[in-house]
């Protein structure tokens, strides 16, 4: 929080003597730093974007994951009159009236990494992020693949009401039940994107069924915890585990050939993505409403082609 | 406390034969519930009661349950700790990160070390200090959870080597069949247990938790005993950082937060109050059990985790009533 106090109070200090008519001032409010690697290095990936960028000054914030708390930091940053304001919001649906207060103030809003509801969509500038949905299918393909088209799997979904635990559940279960009829969905359960709780809900699943062929974890933070259960259990042999958001962890057990894949998604591309949709915006360029960054397949076959991932 | 539990002579008891299986059910109403809760989810589910399952379950509900042992003996002496959820995280993100940097044995020292020096900062604000322990103590829970930001940087830690060190051997291993975060938990309770029942220490944290002034005039040095009470919790919590840090072989840092509400909900429900001077190490393992059977029966249900919430909440409050209803023989109050 320190931290960014200081930033926050740096900013501020040079846009007053640096408010020079091509310097844009962009606003973040993200959503919980800290909470996870993939949060933090998107804070870095960001302000590194920004710096390399030259011509932005930008006031970082950060809701700590309470809705309240963000509306609040909506409302700061529209009196700051910023040029534009960038939310990765707690909530897609609870900040749409602050994200109507600054398109009524004139700021367009660029929404990042995890989309607001519909009745919001018509405020927004732009929205930049990974495609959760497609995420889930690509994880269910993978999944048909690994079993060919046969077996009994269990979910790890994420954290209850989060839209991206929603869009990549969902995606998951239609795609599953439409291209692999043969894969049964025995349950899905929340982990809550926490691998110790991962862990415990695997453990539980392991002796409700005798049988569990596969494995899909809505990240891999949860993936590796339900791994670690199955080797507690003996079974990990048997099981297929696929993720998504390829975690250092993740991507260490694809190499060992104890998981079978997940979806890379890189934090650095999903910040650099959110600023350079908010230049765009402010450029005046004709920007597409929703702008998804690449986010391929990860196996055992083309783990070379990417790079370990730095969470 | 002790003396307001004896029954006064002029109180009107009136129904006696309700008041002696009253006075059953809060005495061991517990192990009632407990009961009726297995036979129950044995109905529903055909592998609760297999010995695969309760060992999971056990092993699931130790690293809440060694916390508790400690924060036990902090009840009894009269105060609170809520601390230990965030000293989990602290000490848990502290072992996994430097197993890697300094090996296993020098982590695990070095987290023992300013685990328990954490717990003398609790104890001698509250022992020697005098102030509140619910302030201090939650207080203290934010300042750990920005000290273990600014520690991890926000990254997760994460042990590379997972299968080629013996530091598994706390969260994973077994000794004779049984799996050795359940034995930590057995041997941490059996000892704290001895040692609060069979020991002048444990008789001395009694009286300064049931009554303070008469412990001092006594002559127990009651700002000694209060800051031993904060040590033997960062203990508890150091062990079930270890057995945390394990299992995972990787910590998030938001790991363990909320656990100081579960410890306390497993404490309340074995029955040891939170006024201090009562209680005993062998009701909060049954609560904490009960807890984790909870959690697991529901699962196996097929609830989502988060009914488990509800339930508690039912339970520890039919635990709490009836308690009361037995100390003033009546099920509701008798005057409004």
């Amino acid at each position: 929080m320190l931290k960014k106090t200081i930033i926050t109070a740096s900013m501020l200090a040079v846009s007053v003597t640096a408010a020079q008519a091509d310097t844009y001032r962009i606003g973040i409010t993200q959503n919980n730093v800290g909470v996870d690697s993939y949060q933090t290095t998107y804070e870095s990936a960001f302000e590194d974007a920004a710096e390399e960028a030259g011509n932005v000054d930008i006031v970082v914030l950060d809701a700590g994951g309470d809705v309240a708390r963000q509306i609040g930091q909506m409302q700061d940053l529209i009196q700051q009159q910023v040029d534009a304001i960038i939310i990765w919001p707690t909530n897609g649906q609870a900040v749409i009236p602050a994200i109507r207060q600054a398109h009524q103030a004139g700021i367009p809003v660029v929404v990042t990494n995890s989309k607001i509801a519909e009745a919001g969509l018509d405020f927004i500038a732009a929205f930049s992020g990974p495609d959760n949905v497609q995420q889930g299918i690509s994880s269910a393909e993978m999944m048909c693949d690994a079993l060919d088209g046969e077996g009994q799997i269990v979910q790890i979904s994420g954290q209850p009401g989060y839209t991206t635990a929603i869009e990549r559940a969902t995606g998951f279960e239609e795609r599953l039940a439409e291209a692999c009829p043969g894969v049964e969905l025995l349950e899905t359960q929340p982990g809550n994107w926490n691998r110790e709780r991962a862990q415990r809900v695997m453990e539980d699943f392991l002796t409700k069924y005798d049988r569990i062929d596969g494995v899909y974890a809505g990240d891999d933070n949860m993936g590796v915890g339900a791994l670690n259960a199955a080797k507690g259990a003996d079974r990990a042999d048997e099981i297929i585990f696929i993720g998504a958001t390829n975690f250092a962890v993740g991507y260490d057990a694809i190499e060992r050939g104890e998981y079978y894949g997940s979806i890379y998604q890189s934090p650095v591309d999903d910040a650099e993505a959110a600023l350079q949709t908010a230049l765009d915006v402010l450029a005046g360029e004709d920007v597409p409403k929703m702008n998804f960054f690449e986010t391929p397949k990860i196996t055992a076959e083309n783990l070379g082609e990417f790079d370990r991932p730095v969470f | 406390m002790a003396s307001a539990e004896q029954p006064k002579p002029g109180l009107p008891t009136g129904k006696l034969n309700k008041a002696g299986l009253m006075s059953f059910l809060s005495a061991q109403g517990i192990l009632v519930f407990f009961l009726l809760g297995m036979i129950v989810f044995s109905f529903f589910s055909e592998q609760f009661l297999s010995q695969s399952n309760i060992m999971t379950v056990v092993r699931q509900a130790s690293i809440i349950g060694i916390i508790a042992v400690g924060v036990t003996v902090v009840i009894i002496g009269g105060n609170l700790d809520l601390s230990v959820g965030s000293m989990l995280s602290f000490s848990t993100v502290l072992v996994v990160d430097l197993h890697d940097k300094i090996g296993p044995t020098n982590a695990i020292l070095l987290m023992f070390a300013l685990t328990l020096m954490i717990g003398a900062v609790n104890g001698f604000l509250i022992g020697f200090l005098r102030l509140n322990s619910l302030i201090v103590t939650l207080a203290m829970l934010s300042a750990i959870q920005g000290l273990v930001l600014i520690y991890s940087g926000g990254q997760n830690v994460d042990i590379a080597n997972q299968e080629g060190t013996w530091f598994a051997f706390f969260g994973r291993g077994y000794l004779g069949g049984i799996a050795v975060p359940i034995l930590i938990f057995g041997l941490l309770a059996i000892l704290v247990q001895i040692v609060m029942s069979r020991t002048g220490y444990g008789r001395r944290i009694f009286a300064v938790g049931g009554n303070p002034m008469a412990a001092v005039y006594s002559g127990i040095r009651k700002n000694w005993c209060v800051f031993s009470t904060y040590l033997i919790s960062a203990f508890c919590v150091a062990c079930a950082a270890l057995v945390l840090g394990s299992r995972v072989m990787g910590s998030q840092n938001n790991v363990g937060q909320g656990y100081e509400l579960l410890v306390l909900a497993g404490i309340i429900l074995g029955g040891t109050s939170l006024l201090g001077g009562a209680g005993s190490i062998w009701k909060t393992v049954i609560g904490v059990l009960i807890l984790g059977f909870i959690q697991n029966g529901l699962l196996l249900m097929g609830y989502p985790y988060y009914t488990q919430w509800i339930v508690t909440w039912v339970i520890i409050i039919l635990a709490v009533w009836l308690d009361l209803a037995n100390k003033r023989k009546r099920l509701l109050t008798t005057h409004s």
